[in-house]
């Protein structure tokens, strides 16, 4: 075993001069598109197209809710969670690692055409906060928000708006498992009522408030609100930084699918979730950053071909994000797709004999046009 | 009761029409003369020269004039030579007498006959003239006639140029005797009779010309390619030096053909010959659907590849059918059927 980690870890350095061992004689073509550095923070120009292992323990522990499904289903496959360092994601660390934390936090928009890696890229970016020590505030994909609810129940505390509790209660569970040491850190500082009975006194750890949220699903709207307003009030005050991932970030200023029990539609300022939701991305408070993607598979209204901010978040959203960073994420670059394609033969992923072969090789570009996910779904019959 | 005495000719009047009219010399005189009169004035009319109006001319006049629909050329109104017109009939073969004018007029076939005693003729000329040089002992003259250009008339155009009927035995006989005829040696002589019934082949099927290469400015050789599939007319333009790009009316393939079938068609051509990586093309399509869209790029891509291959992998195109234009369009729907195959459900009352 020692021998297996030395010839990785020389040969990750660009040194083929590994020692031979006598397992598996494709441990040198492996090196070349993996690389040890399994710590966010550690990447650099140096490692662009490799893929580096995420440890399952961490995954489950910092993506209890973020990784996309496919993604989900290879890393079951492989037994491991390997991510592509890509080009996007590095320069998003790059600002992140440079970014002045006493200004208003700054907010970064991932776009790109479908396919190409963005909700990938925001994962990397929120393994390296967690790593860091930040508190991760993770939304799987906003557009789950905005469509397909079942129950809609009028929010106790503002008769104007509409809960939607089922959607609440998965959230505040999935942020419980990812940020477990905050919630005990961080202390309510003001005294919250709950119905009738229940209240949370100021002090209490915010775990309270989630575990209220999560006991009493009517209320769990309220709750994930509570969250956010305190995260959001001591971000600057404390010692954590504050990232606020938000994947589909065009759902919270289009339309709903949602509709009323009179069957007027609902806009999206009437769901407390999403109007909570717009005030953590507006950049008032300090001490984190917002680092959000586009998405036009989960959107509403529009256009399969629409992929820039302009079009998918609408003139409402554009202002309301304005002044933001945009990062746009393309299709792999040559040494991308041969790190990627390495990687799927190395895994024994691609079975077809024809696929070993360079003509192969160069059909598999062609037919993907190199977009990731057409990659992932061609070489899976394969 | 008065017996009427009638002629055999008068009693025939009421037995049915004998065959097709039979057309007078005078009547065809008229007819040229009326069709030259009206050419003139068609000329006029279209504000044309009269001295300089051809055939062609007259076509297009009276297609303008009286535009039709209809699918047949034949049907349209046409205004041609009479000539053209009225088939060639033979004249009346006897005289005022009843005299036969053909001294094989009795045999029922007398084109036929005269022909074969003529051809005849010549044969045994030829025997003669053979005999006569080896008499003098000269050397023989070889027939250097060219068999493999020629033809013999077939059956249908020696009926039209004999005028009558033949069976298909006596339409063998003719061309075994000719075949005889130009076996022997010193057939040069009756080289003009034999002209008369042979037809020159068309060349062999021209090869498509295949265009060599043009240079754009950077000096990238690029070539151009037209296709079309069902309803789909498709340009493609394929650039050396390429890295596999494929732009479709300004668009990349990924998002022009998100189905992988059509994807795959246009990657045919350039993975049968091996360059996958190594072209990129510049494609304008429209008309069709997806599939006919994809299949009029995927010719247009292989005829203007041909221009960078060699000779042989052209000739394996060719057999791999790339440089084919599929035939198959839509079947036309039939009164009586629901389509054009499928009949109404059948009821049995």
């Amino acid at each position: 075993q020692l021998d297996h980690g030395c010839a990785l870890h020389t040969a990750a350095r660009g040194c083929l001069s590994s020692v031979s061992t006598q397992d598996v004689p494709a441990e040198r073509p492996r090196a070349i598109f993996h690389t040890n550095e399994s710590d966010p923070a550690k990447h650099t120009e140096h490692h662009e197209g490799r893929l580096y292992n995420i440890p399952l323990e961490e995954v489950k522990a910092v993506f209890p809710h973020g990784l996309p499904h496919r993604f989900q289903q290879q890393i079951q496959t492989f037994n491991e969670a390997r991510v592509m360092v890509r080009k996007p994601a590095l320069e998003l660390l790059a600002y992140l690692k440079g970014s002045n934390f006493a200004h208003p936090a700054v907010r970064y928009v991932l776009y790109g055409e479908r396919g190409t890696g963005k909700t990938m890229t925001l994962c990397h970016v929120v393994h390296y906060c967690s790593r860091q020590g930040w508190l991760v505030l993770h939304i799987p994909d906003a557009h789950l928000w905005v469509k397909n609810c079942k129950e809609l129940l009028q929010s106790s505390y503002n008769k104007d708006r509409l809960d939607q509790p089922l959607q609440a209660s998965v959230w505040l569970k999935n942020f419980k498992i990812s940020n477990e040491r905050f919630l005990r850190e961080i202390k309510t500082q003001k005294k919250y009522t709950w119905g009738k009975q229940e209240t949370t006194e100021e002090g209490r750890p915010l775990g309270e408030v989630v575990d209220q949220g999560l006991a009493r699903v009517r209320s769990a709207s309220d709750a994930m609100g509570v969250v956010l307003r305190e995260i959001k009030q001591q971000s600057h005050r404390s010692s954590f930084r504050l990232l606020v991932a938000v994947d589909g970030v065009n759902a919270l200023w289009g339309r709903t699918t949602l509709r009323k029990k009179d069957k007027s539609p609902v806009s999206p300022e009437e769901l407390t979730l999403v109007h909570n939701l717009r005030k953590m991305v507006t950049n008032d408070w300090r001490g984190g950053a917002i680092v959000t993607t586009l998405s036009q598979t989960g959107s509403l209204f529009k256009p399969s071909s629409a992929y820039t901010p302009q079009e998918l978040l609408g003139k409402e959203g554009f202002d309301a994000l304005d002044p933001f960073v945009p990062i746009p994420v393309s299709n792999y670059s040559p040494r991308e797709f041969e790190s990627c394609y390495g990687y799927y033969l190395e895994r024994k992923w691609l079975q077809h004999e024809k696929a070993h072969t360079e003509d192969g090789k160069a059909e598999l570009q062609f037919l993907s046009g190199s977009n990731p996910q057409q990659l992932d779904r061609l070489a899976g019959p394969l | 009761l008065r017996l009427v005495y009638t002629t055999t000719a008068v009693q025939r009047k009421n037995v049915g029409a004998s065959g097709p009219e039979k057309y007078t010399e005078a009547f065809i005189k008229k007819q040229i003369e009326e069709f030259n009169l009206g050419k003139r004035h068609l000329a006029n009319m279209m504000g044309e020269d009269p001295e300089t109006f051809t055939q062609e001319h007259i076509d297009r006049a009276i297609a303008y004039l009286f535009p039709s629909g209809l699918f047949d050329k034949q049907a349209r109104p046409m205004m041609k030579h009479p000539t053209e017109i009225f088939p060639e009939q033979r004249k009346i073969q006897w005289g005022e007498d009843g005299r036969p004018f053909h001294f094989l007029f009795y045999t029922g076939k007398q084109s036929y006959y005269s022909l074969m005693h003529e051809t005849y003729e010549k044969l045994l000329n030829i025997q003669k003239h053979q005999d006569q040089l080896t008499v003098q002992d000269l050397p023989l003259q070889k027939g250097k006639r060219n068999l493999a250009g020629s033809r013999w008339l077939t059956k249908i155009e020696l009926e039209e140029m004999l005028l009558e009927k033949l069976s298909d035995d006596d339409y063998l006989r003719f061309i075994q005797l000719l075949q005889k005829l130009v076996a022997l040696p010193c057939a040069d002589i009756e080289e003009e009779y034999i002209q008369k019934f042979s037809k020159e082949v068309p060349v062999q099927l021209q090869k498509a010309v295949i265009e060599p290469l043009q240079y754009d400015e950077q000096g990238v050789a690029f070539s151009t390619g037209e296709g079309k599939r069902k309803t789909a007319r498709a340009t493609a333009v394929v650039y050396d030096n390429g890295s596999g790009k494929i732009t479709v009316n300004g668009i990349d393939i990924l998002h022009y053909f998100p189905v992988l079938q059509d994807r795959e068609q246009l990657l045919f051509p350039f993975q049968f010959l091996g360059r996958i990586g190594k072209h990129d093309m510049v494609c304008t399509v429209s008309g069709g659907g997806r599939s006919a869209q994809a299949g009029a790029i995927r010719l247009a891509s292989a005829k203007a590849l041909r221009s960078f291959v060699t000779e042989k992998e052209v000739e394996f195109m060719r057999q791999a059918g790339l440089l084919t234009v599929d035939p198959r369009v839509k079947e036309r729907k039939k009164p009586g059927q629901e389509g054009p195959r499928r009949k109404f459900t059948w009821k049995k009352r």
